[in-house]
């Protein structure tokens, strides 16, 4: 990692493996390149590319019961296609994923498409069993470790929202969908 | 041959896998054919058993034998694309085509049309792909792939129906879990 100032995603990616998270699936967002980029690079974790959200929370069960820590790096969007694993295979046999989310729809969002389902997503995964927690800037990137320890005591998923507020400045270039 | 008769011949050459097992029927026939605590019953989730073996046969050395049926797998056709793309040397994802979707009733289903899911998984890139529609062509098949690095996916190509008697499994969720990740921490 660099020597000058981490970017908002160092300082996600960093704090996620500071808990033991070492198997990955992702989907992209224009919002997740760069911690998209810091998982390919990183040796120490066992990382797959999903076609969609739903078959990554498989994957990541799979690896809970070998006994891996487990997270998904997705859009809010992917939520969507996920609820019926949260309910009957996450939250039926208690895996505690770790979902990092970017947050379209959100405050700044250009593509009107994107904001029903960004005003929607927090209430739906509440519905759904989904501990949620929205990290507006690095500042509060503590609410990740507090969401953490609980899944992981809990055995509960958990999520956590990134909206563009976190991202601003490093990562985000508005032309990227 | 039916998908019962074809699970009790793949779980004739079973010895210490383990195994993820399709929602519904499948997992209760299963549970009456061989209940041990390598199976994963997936009571839920249709479509997620191929992508569970994944990621146990990513994170483990132990092979992992999935049981999926036609139905479910049509639900999760990315999951070839995956399993091609990590061709993880330790899954064997056993494909029961029934051409119908079982637990609800035996409507029909896209494998009685045109969809070819052999030609499916090749096309992702999953190099062993073998048909097997003979009953006694299972063990042979299935002590082969389990014999050689994979991944492997073996179609069964079996009649609609099943046996009478076959019962809800009578125990829950994380007991389900919890015996089989102690066998996988071995
Ligand atoms: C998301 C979802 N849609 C539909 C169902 C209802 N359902 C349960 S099992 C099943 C059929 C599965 O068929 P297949 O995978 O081919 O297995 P078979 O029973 O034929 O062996 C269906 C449609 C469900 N449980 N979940």
């Amino acid at each position: 990692m660099s020597t000058t100032t981490p970017t908002p995603s160092e300082l996600l990616y960093r704090k996620v493996r500071a808990h033991g998270i070492d198997f990955f699936v992702s989907v992209p967002c224009s919002l997740l390149g760069g911690v998209i980029n810091l998982l390919e690079a990183d040796r120490d974790v066992v990382y797959t590319p999903v076609t969609r959200e739903e078959e990554g929370m498989g994957i990541l069960t799979g690896a809970y019961l070998a006994g891996r820590r487990p997270a998904i790096v997705m859009q809010n969007s992917g939520y969507g296609t996920i609820v019926n694993a949260i309910c009957s295979l996450v939250g039926y046999y208690r895996i505690p994923t770790v979902m990092l989310v970017s947050h379209r729809g959100s405050e700044g969002e250009k593509i009107e498409a994107q904001v029903p389902m960004g005003e929607a997503v927090q209430a739906v995964m509440e519905a759904s069993g989904v501990r949620c927690a929205t990290v507006p800037h690095p500042d509060q990137l503590g609410r990740v470790d507090e969401g953490i320890e609980w899944a992981l005591a809990e055995e509960r998923p958990v999520a956590f929202l990134f909206p563009f507020s976190y991202w601003k400045v490093a990562d985000y270039t508005p032309e990227h969908r | 041959m039916r998908r019962f008769e074809a699970t009790k011949k793949v779980m004739e050459t079973i010895g210490d896998e383990l195994v993820v097992c399709n929602i519904g029927h499948p997992s209760q026939e299963l549970f009456q054919i061989r209940d041990r605590p390598e199976n994963f019953y997936m009571l839920g989730s249709m479509g997620l058993a191929s992508s569970i073996g994944l990621g146990l046969a990513m994170s483990q050395p132990r092979k992992v034998v999935v049981f999926d049926g036609d139905g479910s797998v049509t639900m999760n056709l990315g999951t070839f694309a995956t399993i091609g793309r990590v061709a993880p040397a330790n899954l064997v994802l056993v494909v029961i085509d029934n051409e119908a979707y079982g637990s609800t009733g035996f409507q029909t289903s896209f494998t009685a049309g045109k969809l070819d899911l052999a030609g499916v998984a090749r096309a992702a890139g999953i190099e062993s792909v073998t048909v097997v529609d003979a009953e006694d062509e299972i063990v042979p098949t299935m002590r082969r792939v389990l014999g050689e690095h994979g991944p492997h996916v073996v179609l069964v190509k079996c009649a609609a129906g099943m046996p009478d008697g076959v019962g809800v499994i009578p125990i829950d969720g994380l007991a389900i879990r919890d015996r089989f990740m102690a066998t996988v921490r071995g």
